[in-house]
């Protein structure tokens, strides 16, 4: 077997601040450990407070771990130069659209910046990119001219995710994505994830605490409940035959149309 | 139906004054709420549900006028009713929960004040009953510990645990409807479980009228009840939750169940969106609202005019002029 894409080992990570005057720390996660392999897309659900997001800031670097480690094709994730290199390869799409773009930057420099930071694609040529990069997430060429404000919702996801691959990474880490989209918003972009990862190979980390989206979405998928993983396997079968008593709690929560018993009144 | 219904509202509309000419943000909604029923409100992001709820409790906003061809509290008429009134009514009989708990309450004072004060408002009563009265509907609201919880902030407590205050807030006049707004939009599921149980249970047990509003389907079939579909400011369908979500008959209902990801579905079933976007508030016109994303319009009709309601079963009725014509047949 190969060597999965990005894996993170007994990953623990300590918060420590003030409660009541004296210093409390918090263990967001408890020897965690998890692993993207080639092409597949991995579902991490949890609610709030599970760790969910920690992990995967730590598994980009964006929050250091207080122990354990980050391998990235086998290779241990040490010094900055080595998070440099990841970062060009794991990318980030964020939960809110509205947050996450420059209110005053227009989305063609917006997109153009990735590549300005890493050094790559000759200057003249890089408003030829955000274009194809624009029409692969369905979006018009023109939205370039336009300022974060002057799109809605699902577009500015779309233009997130466009970001995102505009350094034609291998790994992406989707953070509640679809999570502040209207259903039908939701489902285009669902399918337009779908479609990208099949088109470029992509290994996927799909985070959301909609287990709706993740059964529809994942191959795998990690179960994370107050900073531990109590559950992981592969959809259908965490899904259909749930080991832990936390996975069936959280799948009877969820609402469920065909459940419907209530006579009309 | 027996006796007097709590709401009976007819051809509800909000209206904007809007600098291309007045616009609807709620346009043409009627029904009848009795005592212990429910009715859940769905639909997306501008679709009107939200606006509805505040024009029921006369809280819209300013340049915002609500104009009904009826709208009865009680059998009573609330069209000219002056703030002195409405604000008797207004918490006393209908009350809201609103969607983000955190706005909803004070951050200065404790929660047991804010709940004595919002009884005090609304009771002759002593400081002493008040504060029993505060206890009795944490208590309701599944707050543990009621009476430990007066004296926390609400930043000492959960979203979860501020939602159910919030809630204590809305039952703590003994209200006779509740409207819960996108009122577990923000919660865990396994909250938002817990707070649809509770509100159904205040349902039977107090014989409260709840109005629900939510984007979820799916949690509409777990509320139960009467549902009514909205779409860019009308209604579009409504009937009992479970006749309309087995057998969905308005386009944009069907549109919606099919690009919502169920506990069942997997990539091998793709999901289909709705292509296209809500349309702006004040581009509609007279026609259809959901023309341009409807894969199956009557061309020549849905551009003019919007359709009358069509009878799709018993209390199940649809506004679409292809069913009008086609029946399920014609149905995408």
């Amino acid at each position: 077997m190969t060597a999965p894409v990005l894996e993170a080992s007994a990953i623990g990570k300590v918060f420590t601040g003030r409660r009541e005057g004296k210093i409390h720390h918090h263990h967001a996660l408890r020897q965690v450990s998890a692993s993207l392999s080639e092409g597949e897309i991995l579902g991490i659900v949890g609610e709030s407070g599970s760790g969910k997001t920690t992990l995967s800031r730590i598994m980009i670097g964006i929050e250091s771990a207080s122990s354990g480690e980050i391998a990235f094709r086998g290779t241990p994730v040490r010094r900055q130069a080595d998070w440099r290199a990841l970062r060009r390869q794991v990318q980030y799409v964020f939960q809110d659209p509205f947050t996450a773009l420059c209110p005053t930057m227009r989305i063609g420099k917006a997109l153009a910046e990735p590549l300005a930071i890493h050094g790559i694609c000759p200057t003249s040529e890089r408003q030829q990119r955000v274009a194809q990069m624009l029409e692969m997430v369905g979006l018009h060429p023109d939205i370039a001219g336009r300022l974060p404000a002057q799109l809605s919702g699902g577009q500015r996801q779309r233009v997130n995710l466009a970001r995102a691959l505009m350094l034609e990474p291998q790994v992406l880490i989707c953070d509640e994505i679809v999570s502040g989209l209207d259903v039908s918003v939701q489902a285009q972009v669902l399918a337009l994830l779908v479609e990208l990862q099949k088109k470029l190979g992509l290994s996927l980390i799909f985070i959301s605490h909609d287990l709706r989206v993740i059964r529809y979405l994942c191959d795998r998928v990690l179960v994370m409940h107050l900073g531990e993983v109590v559950e992981q396997g592969a959809t259908e079968q965490v899904f259909d035959a749930p080991s832990h008593n936390y996975t069936r709690a959280l799948l009877a929560a969820i609402p469920d149309r065909n459940r419907v018993t209530d006579t009309p009144i | 139906m027996t006796g007097t219904p709590l709401l009976e509202v007819e051809n509800l509309t909000v209206t904007f004054p809007g600098r291309n000419g007045p616009f609807r943000a709620v346009d043409g909604v009627s029904f009848r709420l009795a005592p212990g029923e429910s009715l859940v409100i769905a639909g997306e992001s501008g679709s009107g549900k939200s606006m509805l709820c505040r024009a029921l409790m006369n809280i819209q906003p300013d340049p915002a006028k609500v104009g009904a061809d009826r709208l009865e509290w009680q059998g009573r008429s609330l069209k000219g009713l002056d703030e002195r009134e409405w604000r008797q009514l207004r918490g006393g009989e209908i009350a809201m929960i609103f969607q983000d708990p955190t706005a909803a309450l004070n951050p200065l004072l404790s929660v047991g004040r804010q709940i004595i004060d919002a009884v005090l408002a609304h009771r002759q009563c002593s400081r002493e009953e008040a504060r029993a009265r505060a206890i009795e509907v944490m208590g309701l609201a599944g707050l543990p510990e009621p009476e430990h919880r007066l004296s926390s902030y609400p930043s000492e407590l959960s979203g979860g645990m501020r939602q159910r205050v919030a809630i204590a807030l809305a039952l703590s006049a003994g209200p006779k409807l509740i409207i819960a707004d996108e009122a577990t939009t923000n919660l865990d599921v396994s909250i938002q479980a817990q707070i649809v149980t509770l509100l159904k249970r205040l349902r039977k047990e107090l014989g409260m009228g709840l109005i629900f509003v939510t984007h979820d389907l799916d949690l509409a079939a777990e509320v139960g009840g009467r549902l009514m579909v909205m779409y860019a400011s009308q209604p579009v369908e409504t009937g009992a939750v479970v006749d309309v979500l087995r057998d969905p008959c308005h386009p944009y209902t069907r549109g919606l169940l099919r690009s919502a990801p169920t506990l069942h579905s997997s990539r091998d079933t793709p999901l289909r969106p709705i292509p296209g976007q809500t349309p702006k508030p004040g581009t509609i016109g007279t026609g259809a609202p959901f023309r341009d994303r409807c894969p199956v319009p009557v061309a020549g009709v849905c551009e003019i005019r919007r359709a009358e309601w069509t009878e799709a079963g018993p209390g199940h009725r649809v506004a679409c002029n292809r069913f009008a014509l086609e029946g399920r047949a014609g149905l995408p």
